[in-house]
């Protein structure tokens, strides 16, 4: 019960002392029962300065719904994205994070790209096979250390080569591309190298340096692995034949 | 819970637009707001959530979760700390008309507000909440929402006054 003491913009509600600023607050959303709301339309009434309050509340909030509904703009390729089934997520390069989470079904024989908006044109999308780099998947040895230079200033460096529960050859490797490093895996299929799972391997951003790596997303590539090899991955000579053979 | 059933799907498209406003609340940069409602999206969509979950509650709980531990965790949110109103230009047409600069002030006194008062102002204010509803929504008591609902447009009032005292 609303019970006015001898503190003029101090009541008790509840338990709860509440000032006039709580009281104009809920008065505005419809929140106060009606003996408080007769009490405060009666203050309102020979209070100027409580009523210019809550005239400055009220514009305070017209002008928040104005803000607020010029940014109800959704990124278009959500929607599809949403819509979507069985189908990798491909973001546009954020800002804060810049990078990717991919959800990789287990088993699944391609994982379908989704790029619906790749705001910077020079953007290297992971998940796309270009021919640079499947040539590389097709020729590059794997290796603990250094780098093959790519064009757009990709560096590549494949890590392993190990044989898929479908028969097909796969490989995971590491891309870099200015602070953007990826872990993928990517198998060959009818002579194409298609790339199965991409994940953000790690981000630095150089001024903050706060983004570590992206665990959930090399668990995603490492789950990858462990649900798709059929055996351990090859050794150096093994893998220099297969390349050799072509395959 | 390893996908979203199809009504679900449904339901978080048209809950996208809310979901953006909710980030937006959170994050204070529309470009931020971007980037969060798109990894929780994702996150729905790699995780799933019980089909009898409420999709709308299911998805700001999942994006303030995502805030909380990926950006606040971070102390992403210091970058911002010294550059300009976050929400700058959000929603202004013409430079010079009185709205838009009371658009500007709004703007830049709600970047001021602590994310938490943001967030239930925004709820309310903006969303058309009941106190009750954006408790639920935010998982705090309904009195929490109160206060920071009060406290925001407090904290608005008294900021926008003495931004308007400090340039007339």
């Amino acid at each position: 019960m609303c019970m006015s003491d001898d503190r003029q913009n101090v009541v008790d509600m509840a338990g709860t002392r509440v000032d006039d600023d709580h009281l104009l607050s809920m008065y505005i959303d419809n929140e106060l029962d009606a003996e408080r709301t007769i009490a405060l339309i009666t203050r309102l009434r020979s209070d100027p300065a409580l009523r210019a309050r809550l005239n400055a509340m009220e514009a305070n909030d017209s002008a928040l719904k104005t803000l607020f509904a010029a940014q109800t703009d959704v990124p278009e390729h959500l929607a599809p994205l949403v819509t979507a089934d069985n189908i990798s997520i491909m973001p546009r390069m954020v800002n804060w994070t810049r990078r990717l989470t991919l959800s990789a079904a287990a088993g699944c024989v391609a994982v379908v790209a989704l790029v619906a908006s790749l705001d910077q044109p020079d953007v290297f999308n992971p998940m796309t096979m270009d021919p640079q780099l499947a040539a590389a998947l097709e020729q590059s040895a794997s290796r603990a250390s250094g780098w093959e230079r790519l064009d757009n200033g990709r560096n590549f460096r494949s890590v392993l080569t190990f044989p898929a529960t479908d028969g097909r050859w796969c490989r995971e490797f590491l891309l870099a591309q200015d602070e953007s490093h990826w872990r993928g895996v990517a198998c060959r299929d009818n002579g194409e190298w298609e790339n199965q799972v991409v994940g953000s391997e790690i981000f630095l951003e150089q001024e903050t340096q706060y983004r570590p790596a992206g665990t959930d997303d090399s668990e995603q590539v490492v789950r990858f692995i462990d649900e798709t090899a059929a055996d351990v991955a090859l050794g150096p000579q093994q893998e220099a034949a297969l390349i050799n053979s072509g395959w | 819970m390893a996908s979203l059933t199809a009504q679900q799907r449904q339901d978080l498209i048209e809950e996208l637009p809310r979901l953006k406003r909710f980030c937006l609340s959170l994050t204070s940069d529309p470009a931020d707001a971007d980037d969060l409602l798109q990894i929780t999206v994702e996150r729905l969509l790699e995780k799933g959530m019980p089909e009898d979950a409420h999709v709308a509650k299911w998805s700001h709980r999942v994006c303030r979760n995502l805030w909380i531990d990926e950006i606040r965790s971070r102390d992403v949110r210091s970058r911002y700390a010294q550059s300009e109103s976050a929400l700058e230009g959000a929603g202004t047409t013409s430079a010079n008309t009185d709205e838009s600069v009371q658009l500007d002030r709004v703007s830049a006194a709600m970047e001021r507000l602590p994310p938490e008062q943001r967030a239930a102002l925004v709820q309310v204010a903006v969303e058309g909440c009941s106190y009750a509803e954006a408790a639920a929504f935010l998982e705090v008591p309904i009195g929490t929402i109160m206060s920071r609902v009060a406290r925001a447009r407090k904290a608005l009032a008294e900021d926008l006054e003495w931004s308007a005292e400090r340039e007339a």
